[in-house]
């Protein structure tokens, strides 16, 4: 029987969570990190709230892994902003890990599922 | 509006971030926290209330930090800044080698210089390393070998005489200090091996007695070795060498218990040892010779070498202090034999390797230390040049912060990747100098157990000296170029010679012209050595003689048949002349040196008698080698067995023991130790036979008594066949086959087979591979050393072109060039050669005992070394001072 390092199982549940959410907001279109963590916040009803000091490195990995790119972009009468738009590459990447998340959901609502059955 | 970029700044202050990416990252997050802000205000929050929570974005304790350092951004590649102080010992040691391999990649032409001139130097060391390994320092590939000894007895003549098997049984009884003592004949014979239906074979056979392989401490890699009651009851047993069992007998198990025929008499196989069973002697087969229980007579029949394993724990001293002990009990037991006997003690491995060899070893290891020594100062007199044309990058990395101590780092660090990639190289070189070497050592100089090997040891030597020499040639030009004070003064000018740098190369390039000058010398008085011993007297006059070891076992008249073989061999188309003879002119002496006295002389005290080799000739013997008679007569028909037993002996005896009388008609008394229990047997003096050299650096005249052959049958004994024109080793099969008609029985071992002049050649091959060697080394230094002065002299010559230009503008002729650059040569040529000199008057002296017919300081050599020099130095000195010659003045003074 194989243990599961239940700790490890949850960092990675949460950090792969993290990267889906993000990378799926700005499939519809590029956002800036402020937005993108009001929008996590908003659509989760709360549930959901990333730190700044966790939000910008996260980010910044996922640029790193060149799944997002970041680019600096003026408007008028507005200070710069950095918007991160989604690459080609992390579109793969996030069609992989909905297909995944969706597998993991589903077993697991097959499990729990059975008990009530 | 809220200050948030401080706060954020301090927290990524630590990290040392990129600063432009540390700006990027601050500027995002301030917007971030004015976004978060801006909202609160306007949800109606107060502003101290809102910059509160907006600051409560960030969580407890710096997490920010913490993840933005594992992220890659805070690891960007160190850009390189040579020079740049560090602050970690080591750090950026990877940085000064890949700075180091581009700048030698750059400069491939010295790069390849340097390291070529490493790889020589490095090379050569590794490959005299693996032989001084092998003579000075491996221990013996035996078990315990620091327990072995070589047991000689001693008498009033020699230290170093052989062992009489009844004193060795005795020794074995009463020693409490060795575990054993064993002995083996000096010589290795051979045996013919009869095969079925086949050719029989000659088989090199050594006579051993049964405990010897006990006291090495080899066990049989098949069957066993000898037992106490193989000797009890003399059986006729050998064993076989490893070597040959595999080549002769597949390695066969079955081979042992099993009899084969060995001189036509059977012999039982019982067992395979090891070749390093080869310390004793290179054989095929060892053959048991048994000791115990041999009659009394034995006693006076001193013919075994004898080793000895000491006891763990006990000392030379000790073990010396106990036979000396045994050996006077033995005195008085038996004081007709052994009055005046003692015993001495040596450590095998001092018997095995030789002072000679050990004496060679030494001197190519100087040899070629010197000529590393050469290189490294070629090397860093490149690398002073080079300092001196980079002055600039380094002034300009002094100005830009750089301290001293990480130049000078980075600067090692350049010189230690040229060494170490000469290391490399030369560690290939040494491995094939190692590789052919075998062919070139001449047979003979190293003991047959000792091999050359490339292994561990050679390569770590390589390492360090690789490291070493790094450190040797580079730490002085480091330290030099980096003196950014005085660079700093020069930087404005790149015209302004550098007087402290010419200086030290100058000194470096006299260092190398004395080095190169010792080594002629040592190499000049070696070459000298080995014209004298290749061109020695060797008394007779005879060239071209086939010589051939003719054993006849069992024959019923040895006379006979040699008289047989002799007219056989005659009639062979191209023969001159044939005789016989137990040792072959400057070979080894087969029978060694007798007690003899003069009759009617007062008598020596026991043990004390003077001692003549002696030699067993046929009476065609001196018609043979053209050996003159200087007085009296030859051999002839009457000397034979039953007629009045008589003698010839040589010039040196009679100045020596005969001095003013006629020695014809002289009676000797001669102590024929070899042949059991015979007194001393009275000849008389018939001829006096010219003096022929004993080896070709003997110090003294060799003492010597010839005997007829017919009045001392004898086997194992040379015959000589002179050619009557041509080559004489083209008469060796014709010789066979006369031999093969006579011995049908198929019984007669010949083996040995060379010409006179093969025998001379072996007895000078120690010279001259010495003197080859060291003659290839002192050439390789002198080139060495010429081309570091031609490096300087041209640098010198490129320097000062302007100085020359102007010189030339003034109306200087060419001469006058000439005389400026030969100014610059000269001191250091002439402070090299003089400090050179007075070097190999030291060398000569420690290599005094190698040198034969020539003085270690000797005028001569020094002359012909100081033209020569001379001569090399001019001509390297060609070129750069053509150079000077051809400086234009106007380009010299408009590049101004």
């Amino acid at each position: 029987m194989t243990d599961i390092d239940t700790r490890a199982l949850d960092r990675e549940l949460k950090r792969g969570s993290a990267e889906l959410l993000i990378l799926s907001l700005l499939d519809a279109r590029p956002r800036h990190g402020y937005e993108l963590g009001k929008l996590i916040e908003t659509r989760s009803r709360g549930e959901l709230k990333f730190h700044l000091d966790s939000l910008y490195p996260l980010l910044y990995r996922l640029e790193e892994r060149k799944w997002i790119k970041g680019s600096w972009v003026e408007k008028a009468g507005e200070r710069r902003r950095r918007f991160y738009k989604v690459t080609p590459e992390g579109r793969r990447v996030l069609a992989e890990q909905k297909k995944t998340w969706e597998k993991f959901v589903e077993a697991v609502r097959r499990v729990t599922g059975d008990d009530h059955a | 509006m809220p200050e948030w970029r401080t706060d954020i700044r301090a927290r990524l202050a630590h990290l040392d971030l990129p600063p432009a990416r540390e700006a990027e990252i601050i500027d995002e997050l301030a917007q971030h926290l004015e976004d978060h802000y801006r909202e609160l205000l306007a949800g109606g929050v107060d502003p101290v209330e809102a910059e509160r929570l907006a600051r409560s974005d960030f969580q407890a304790g710096n997490v920010l930090a913490k993840y933005i350092a594992a992220l890659k951004l805070a690891h960007p590649p160190v850009a390189i800044t040579p020079g740049a102080p560090s602050s970690r010992p080591f750090g950026g040691l990877w940085q000064d080698l890949r700075y180091a391999a581009r700048m030698l990649r750059n400069n491939a032409a010295f790069t390849a210089t340097a390291v070529l001139t490493l790889a020589l130097g490095i090379g050569a060391n590794a490959a005299i390393f693996a032989l001084v390994d092998a003579t000075l320092l491996r221990p013996l590939p035996l078990p315990s070998p620091d327990r072995l000894v070589s047991v000689y007895e001693t008498t009033a003549q020699t230290q170093r005489s052989y062992v009489s098997g009844a004193n060795l049984n005795d020794w074995n009884e009463q020693l409490r200090t060795f575990e054993r003592i064993a002995a083996f004949a000096p010589n290795v014979a051979s045996m013919v091996l009869g095969s079925e239906g086949g050719v029989p074979e000659t088989v090199p056979r050594q006579w051993v007695t049964a405990g010897i392989f006990d006291v090495l401490g080899l066990q049989p890699i098949a069957g066993r070795v000898f037992s106490d009651e193989d000797d009890r009851s003399r059986a006729s047993v050998v064993v076989l060498n490893e070597r040959f069992w595999r080549e002769r007998y597949n390695a066969d198990p079955g081979i042992i218990d099993t009899p084969i025929r060995l001189d036509g008499e059977m012999w039982t196989v019982v067992g395979v040892v090891p070749e390093t069973t080869d310390v004793i002697g290179r054989s095929s087969i060892w053959a048991l010779r048994p000791l115990l229980g041999a009659p009394p007579r034995v006693r006076a029949v001193y013919n075994l070498r004898a080793i000895g394993r000491l006891r763990p724990g006990i000392d030379l001293d000790t073990a010396r202090a106990d036979i000396t002990r045994v050996a006077a009990t033995l005195a008085t037991e038996y004081p007709e034999t052994n009055t005046g006997r003692g015993a001495a003690l040596e450590p095998l491995r001092d018997t095995v390797i030789g002072g000679d060899l050990r004496q060679t070893s030494i001197l190519f290891l100087s040899v070629v230390a010197f000529v590393l020594l050469i290189c490294c100062a070629n090397v860093a007199n490149l690398l002073l040049a080079r300092a001196a044309a980079r002055r600039r990058e380094f002034a300009l990395r002094s100005a830009l912060g750089a301290d001293r101590r990480r130049v000078i780092r980075q600067l090692l660090t350049e010189s230690l990747a040229l060494s170490l990639t000469g290391g490399v190289l030369g560690l290939g070189l040494g491995a094939v100098i190692l590789q052919v070497a075998p062919a070139v050592i001449p047979p003979g100089l190293l003991p047959p157990t000792l091999t050359l090997s490339l292994d561990l040891r050679v390569v770590v030597f390589c390492a360090v000296t690789a490291v070493f020499v790094g450190l040797l040639f580079g730490l002085a030009p480091a330290w030099q170029a980096t003196d950014f004070a005085a660079a700093r003064t020069i930087a404005s000018s790149s015209r302004s010679t550098t007087a402290r740098g010419s200086g030290l190369r100058s000194v470096l390039v006299a260092g190398q012209v004395a080095t190169a000058v010792a080594l002629l010398v040592g190499a000049g008085l070696l070459l000298r050595s080995l014209v004298a011993v290749e061109n020695v007297d060797r008394g007779y006059r005879a060239d071209q003689v086939l010589t051939m070891m003719v054993d006849p076992p069992g024959m019923p008249s040895l006379v006979q048949f040699y008289d047989t073989v002799e007219k056989e061999v005659m009639a062979v188309p191209g023969v001159a002349s044939v005789g016989w003879a137990t040792t072959l002119p400057l070979g080894e002496s087969y029978l060694g040196s007798v007690p003899f006295s003069v009759v009617g002389d007062p008598p020596a005290a026991q043990g004390r008698e003077p001692e003549a080799d002696y030699q067993i000739v046929s009476a065609s013997y001196f018609r043979a080698l053209d050996l003159p008679i200087v007085a009296g007569r030859a051999f002839d028909d009457r000397d034979i067995d039953g007629r009045v037993p008589v003698a010839i002996v040589n010039e040196a005896f009679v100045e020596r023991y005969l001095p003013g009388r006629d020695p014809i008609g002289q009676r000797i008394g001669i102590v024929q130790y070899w042949i059991e229990g015979r007194p001393a047997m009275m000849r008389e003096i018939v001829g006096v036979a010219r003096q022929v050299k004993g080896s070709v650096d003997e110090r003294e005249p060799m003492l010597q008594i010839y005997v007829p052959l017919a009045q001392e049958p004898m086997g194992d004994i040379f015959m000589m066949v002179r050619a009557s024109a041509g080559d004489a080793a083209a008469l060796t099969s014709g010789v066979r086959a006369a031999i093969a008609r006579v011995d049908t029985a198929q019984l007669v071992s010949v083996r040995s087979i060379m010409t006179l002049d093969d025998v001379l050649a072996q007895g000078t091959s120690r010279h001259r591979f010495r003197a080859t060697l060291v003659i290839a080394f002192a050439a390789l230094a002198l080139a060495l050393a010429m081309v570091g002065l031609f490096g300087v002299l041209a640098y010198t010559v490129q320097q000062r072109s302007r100085e020359f230009g102007l010189r030339r503008a003034l109306g200087a002729t060419t001469r006058d060039v000439l005389r400026q650059v030969a100014r610059a040569a000269l001191p250091m040529i002439v402070a090299g050669a003089a400090a050179g000199l007075a070097l190999a008057v030291v060398l000569g002296q420690l290599i005094a005992s190698m040198l034969v017919g020539v003085q270690p300081v000797d005028v001569a050599t020094y002359i012909g070394v100081v033209v020569l020099v001379g001569l090399t130095a001019a001509a390297s000195m060609a070129s750069p001072a053509w150079r000077a010659t051809r400086v234009d003045p106007a380009i010299a003074l408009r590049s101004e």
